[in-house]
């Protein structure tokens, strides 16, 4: 069947806040202006313009959301739309309480992210002792209240040896499905690229271990969601219909002012929702138009991989480069 | 093959109702709409499209039709022959029964 340009996401992401209790060395979004936030009143009327577009799943990143007092309030008002809610936290602040008012505000599923399955290792990248206890007791205190956990965990140098320790922790920790985040050269990630990014031939040795890793686990889902690896053979292929990165194809991303970005590592304002229609967005964006119609530039151009690949991730290409459409650069194709 | 087809409830889906009028214009002036996607599907993390006899089906899998009373329901919509639609359903049916995509 034909490619079609959705009427509206599935997905939208959003940072409730940048406000965050940790500053951990890859974080996105620890530059941006945490004090620009909207009141209950407008998150909750821009949920109706995204109920009335059909839109499936909300997922809260941040910043920590757990450091907004309205959030489980806004939860419980998304589900109530019928939203599937989920969120991405570090997990300090989510302790037996907070893990039930979660179940009672109706979140599907909570991510907490864990880098590492040693907890020397985990703390120090997110420079915040005692941080990795507190996320296990996360997951511990969410499961015991009945939550779905998923895992995130940002593939870097400090784990990218051990992911496999990782995902058996995630698997007796009784996660449901894992994320193996690739790793994105925005904000804090930029600054700390030499030390923490893989190179493009480490990205595949540990793409081609984790996808066999994939294939043997069934206690566990490993999802790497990595436009990337479409390159490899037997490839993550998670989203058949949709190729390269979803962002502004299943998903778009809503910013704590009521900015809209295609995606949270692409800091390229659209819109705002308080001031500007969501169709027109959506439908009418320059930026989005570009995303959606890639047309491959430098190595791409020779690679057999394009109709699959896209180039890779665009944010990463535009972090790197400026331009979506250059090739991502973690791509391990060479030329001849 | 179930005999009265119900949804599994896991499945995220959307009709795309700007989609569905095209292919609904297509099918009026004769033109063959069996390429035109009109639903979206996420089923594990993965999406699927489904065309506007697929979507048909999809949305009278509610564990009270029948196979037979989703057939006759396509083939107002279709104006075409019941029976001629009922093998249609009954594949579409145990295809989507072997993908998982309706409940046990
Ligand atoms: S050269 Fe371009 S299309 Fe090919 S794998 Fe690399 S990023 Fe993807």
């Amino acid at each position: 069947m034909k490619p079609f340009v959705l009427s509206a996401p599935l997905i939208v992401n959003w940072t409730l806040s940048f406000r965050c209790n940790f500053a951990c060395n890859h974080c996105y979004s620890r530059a941006e202006d945490a004090s620009a936030e909207l009141s209950t009143a407008q998150i909750k009327s821009i949920m109706d313009t995204l109920a009335a577009r059909k839109v499936s799943f909300i997922n809260f990143g941040g910043g920590e959301p757990l450091l907004c007092s309205d959030l489980f309030e806004l939860a419980g008002y998304a589900s109530g739309l019928g939203f599937k809610v989920s969120m991405n936290t570090n997990g300090w602040l989510l302790d037996e309480t907070r893990a039930a008012l979660a179940k009672n505000a109706g979140f599907e599923t909570v991510g907490v992210s864990i880098d590492s399955h040693r907890a020397e290792v985990h703390d120090g990248f997110r420079n915040m002792p005692g941080s990795f206890e507190r996320a296990v007791n996360a997951v511990r205190q969410l499961r015991s209240n009945g939550v779905r956990v998923t895992m995130s965990s940002v593939i870097c140098r400090i784990n990218a040896d051990e992911f496999v320790s990782l995902v058996d922790m995630a698997e007796s920790l009784g996660v449901e499905q894992i994320f193996l985040h690739n790793y994105k050269c925005a904000g804090m990630g930029m600054t700390n690229r030499d030390e923490l990014d893989l190179s493009p031939p480490e990205w595949r040795e540990f793409y081609i271990k984790a996808m066999n890793l994939k294939a043997a686990r069934s206690g566990i889902r490993i999802s790497m969601d990595d436009p990337i690896t479409a390159t490899i053979k037997g490839g993550d292929a998670e989203s058949p219909l949709v190729k390269g990165s979803t962002c502004g194809k299943l998903s778009l991303n809503i910013r704590a002012n009521g900015d809209v970005t295609p995606c949270g590592f692409i800091p390229v304002p659209i819109g705002n929702l308080l001031r500007d229609d969501f169709d027109s967005i959506w439908r009418g964006s320059d930026v989005l138009g570009k995303l959606r119609n890639k047309e491959p530039k430098a190595k791409c151009l020779q690679c057999k991989h394009y109709a699959d690949c896209l180039g890779g991730c665009s944010a990463r290409a535009y972090a790197a480069t400026g331009d979506f459409e250059s090739p991502d650069p973690h791509c391990w194709f060479e030329p001849v | 093959m179930i005999d009265r087809p119900l949804r599994n409830p896991a499945i995220i889906w959307r009709e795309e109702d700007e989609l569905r009028d095209a292919a609904m214009a297509m099918l009026e002036r004769g033109e063959d709409a069996s390429g035109e996607g009109v639903m979206i599907l996420l089923c594990a993390g993965v999406m699927h499209q489904l065309n506007m006899l697929g979507a048909e089906i999809w949305k009278r899998c509610d564990g009270e039709h029948t196979v037979d009373a989703i057939a006759a329901g396509l083939a107002e919509v279709f104006d075409a022959e019941p029976d001629e639609i009922a093998a249609d359903v009954r594949e579409f049916v145990s295809d989507m029964q072997r993908r998982g995509w309706l409940a046990e």
